[in-house]
């Protein structure tokens, strides 16, 4: 078990977002987070990454709490929104730095980086931009590759399908299907196609709460839609 | 048609989103403005009495005839750092049926409201009215008002035009500033006179007024050329600033200093590619001027280092004040992403401990050239310096940590407020004060370089104690980071 969230909750106001009492994850599952707006997913995902401060409960990563040591942080790797990206260096620049902070040396960086050229459509390396200066789906690849090259044991993903082009949705979802067993896949997604696809085990929430919480086989996409559509 | 032009950009002011939290703000800036327009129109008709001191081997006259270039050298290269292109505000209209000339017209008008366009006005019309209109007449007064007006939309344009050409690089200024000062040091030293060039260019105006003729023709002409520039080259994206091609880059400098150097490097970056940072951080170079204000002979003779200990300690630290104040909000946009990488929170506090000791060691190099006046003036400087680099930098940091308000740098503003609270305003006093505190208890037994002593060997105690601060600091910015991390969010 790589993974442990206990009696996780958090409050604000009044408002319950987010109310787990136990989820428990063994190593190389690919888990896909479904639910509407609001049911908390990005919360949680950042009290995964001891982003907030849970109300009460803890994650237990590898056994321990990841809000009190930061052992975690050296398999785990992450890409949640556009805030993960220091926009105002190259892509290069970032990619090297957070190499850096992973002890790969700026060659270790250009070698990764050139598998990744078709996944880049050329777009990215050498283009003489600022992170900034790119469109969201552009800026999207930078983080899952950076988080990628990490070599990461955990992979926390949220909505990485958004704003990616067709193709490269694709592309990810090989990548991510690659990496199943090697590595624990946590992802969020609204489109249920790609996360029955890619993940084993689904974990339905709303309104912060675990509502199901199964693994996938030939049914699950039809078992979604329903239940989404009721 | 420009009527309609201009109470569309009055509406969108005072309709803007974020003008409803920033009235305050816009109050402080409008008291700052006035402030130094009041400083510019006191300078204009003091000129009368300072010229004379600061030159007092030649009359007033020849004097203000010097200075007119060199003022108009510098305010090109103030603008080229802060005035701003007028140019988003008109893609609404670009698509209608307005004609292209009208638009133009209209950016060209647009253009001239700006405050560097009134300084020269209060700076030297005075004199021009007191001194040069009862010594040479009527037609000579008005050739100097009527060159001044021409230098100050030369500048105007050329500046327009310059940002639009090319690429308004940071080196630009930096270079430009480094020509200038070298002229001064020429000066000095009298091997060429910018100011006896200066002179002679007025001095003939005051013989053949028909002379001043030229400056307005070669205003007109760059006027005309910004114009033509511009109708020619109305799309959006041609009209804004070029953008160079981004190069990446590395200080190989920062690099022994392991973890902490490269997230000082990353910050580093950080500063130049922001224009507000960038600016905050300049802001500390332009204060070095501080001292002549404050540095006088009786008062250096007499040993009260009081006041000047209020200019030593902002010019030695003003960049670590002005930048530290709005510490990790900077980093704001990407915050989480930080938190959440492999970095080590001493590291990220080191970092800026080292950023801030290169800014202050700098600062106080360059605040070193005031040992011309005096050589007493280096240990005040350094014992401001001990005092910034031990306690201040502390402060700041320690401070920091219950700043939550995010700021945007990518927005350009030149004066951006956002970020800014009452906190920020009050933080900068109990910095300037105490050391000025501690002095002062000690010159009461006249001893004042004992007081200087006691503030220098504070310093030092802070820096020898820097360990034990940086752990300090860590655990309080654990304890925050949450919080400053949801501050940071909205």
């Amino acid at each position: 078990m790589i993974l442990e969230v206990k009696n996780l909750k958090k409050v604000y106001g009044d408002k319950t977002v987010v109310n787990i009492e136990h989820i428990q994850i063994t190593a190389g599952e690919t888990i896909g987070l479904v639910g509407n707006n609001g049911a908390g997913k990005t919360t949680f995902f950042r009290m995964l990454l001891d982003l907030i401060r849970p109300t009460e409960g803890e994650v237990l990563s590898k056994g321990e709490n990841v809000a009190h040591q930061e052992n975690w942080k050296n398999y785990t790797a992450s890409f949640l929104d556009e805030g993960f990206l220091i926009d105002y260096l190259t892509p290069e620049e970032y990619f090297t730095f957070i190499g850096s902070l992973n002890q790969l040396s700026t060659a270790d960086v250009g070698a990764y980086l050139t598998q990744y050229g078709e996944f880049f459509n050329n777009e990215i390396l050498n283009s003489g931009k600022y992170i900034r200066d790119f469109s969201k789906g552009n800026q999207v690849k930078v983080g899952i590759a950076a988080a990628l090259m990490q070599k990461p044991e955990i992979l926390i993903l949220d909505e990485p399908f958004a704003n990616l082009d067709p193709t490269t949705q694709i592309r990810l979802k090989n990548l991510l299907k690659a990496q199943a067993g090697s590595m624990t896949t946590f992802i969020s997604s609204h489109d249920l196609n790609h996360v029955t696809d890619v993940c084993n085990r689904i974990i339905l929430v709303e309104k912060g709460q675990v509502i199901k919480d199964f693994k996938t086989d030939e049914n699950t996409l039809k078992e979604l839609e329903s239940y989404f559509s009721a | 048609m420009l009527n309609t032009f201009l109470s569309h950009q009055r509406k969108s002011f005072w309709r803007s989103r974020n003008r409803g939290g920033s009235i305050a703000a816009q109050v402080v800036l409008g008291l700052f403005m006035l402030y130094f327009l009041l400083v510019a129109l006191g300078i204009g008709f003091g000129m009368k009495i300072f010229l004379p001191k600061f030159f007092p081997h030649q009359d007033a006259i020849t004097s203000f005839n010097g200075i007119i270039l060199y003022y108009f050298a510098f305010d090109l290269l103030m603008r080229l750092q802060l005035q701003e292109l007028p140019t988003l505000s008109i893609i609404p209209y670009l698509h209608l049926k307005i004609s292209k000339s009208k638009i133009v017209s209209f950016l060209n008008i647009k253009a001239l409201f700006s405050v560097f366009n009134l300084w020269p006005f209060l700076l030297f019309l005075p004199f021009c009215f007191v001194s040069v209109l009862p010594q040479n007449g009527f037609l000579v007064v008005s050739a100097y008002i009527l060159s001044i007006i021409s230098l100050m939309l030369l500048n105007n344009y050329l500046i327009l035009f310059l940002k639009r050409k090319s690429i308004s690089n940071i080196l630009f200024t930096i270079g430009g500033l480094a020509i200038v000062s070298a002229f001064v040091a020429l000066e000095y030293f009298k091997v060429i006179s910018i100011m006896a060039g200066s002179d002679w260019a007025f001095k003939a105006i005051t013989k053949q007024p028909l002379f001043a003729m030229i400056f307005p023709i070669i205003a007109f002409l760059i006027f005309k050329i910004n114009a033509a520039f511009l109708r020619k080259n109305l799309y959006v994206e041609e009209l804004s600033a070029k953008q160079e091609k981004k190069v990446s880059t590395d200080y190989a400098f920062f690099n022994r200093f392991g973890k902490a150097g490269e997230l000082a490097a990353l910050e580093l970056k950080l500063i130049i590619r922001h224009k507000r940072p960038r600016n905050t951080v300049l802001m500390g170079t332009i204060i070095l001027v501080y001292g002549f204000l404050f540095y006088k002979p009786e008062v250096i003779q007499s040993n009260s280092f009081g006041m000047m200990l209020f200019a030593a300690v902002f010019m030695t630290g003003m960049s670590i004040i002005s930048y530290g104040q709005f510490m990790f909000a900077w980093q704001s946009s990407h915050f989480d992403g930080l938190l959440s990488n492999k970095i080590d929170f001493k590291d990220f506090i080191k970092a800026k401990f080292l950023l801030f000791t290169i800014a202050s060691t700098i600062l106080t190099i360059l605040a070193s050239f005031y040992c011309f006046i005096s050589a007493k003036l280096l240990i005040l400087h350094l014992v401001a310096y001990l005092y910034n680099i031990g306690f201040t930098t502390v402060m700041v940091l320690i401070l920091a940590t219950y700043n939550y308000k995010r700021i945007d740098i990518s927005r350009s503003a030149s004066f951006n407020w956002q970020g800014m609270g009452a906190t920020q305003w009050i933080s900068i006093f109990p910095f300037i004060l105490l050391p000025i505190l501690i002095y002062w208890a000690f010159n009461i037994f006249h001893q004042p370089f004992v007081g200087l002593l006691a503030i220098g060997l504070f310093g030092l105690i802070m820096l020898v104690t820097r360990g034990f601060w940086v752990n300090f600091i860590v655990k309080r910015f654990e304890k925050q980071r949450y919080k400053i991390a949801e501050g940071f969010r909205e």
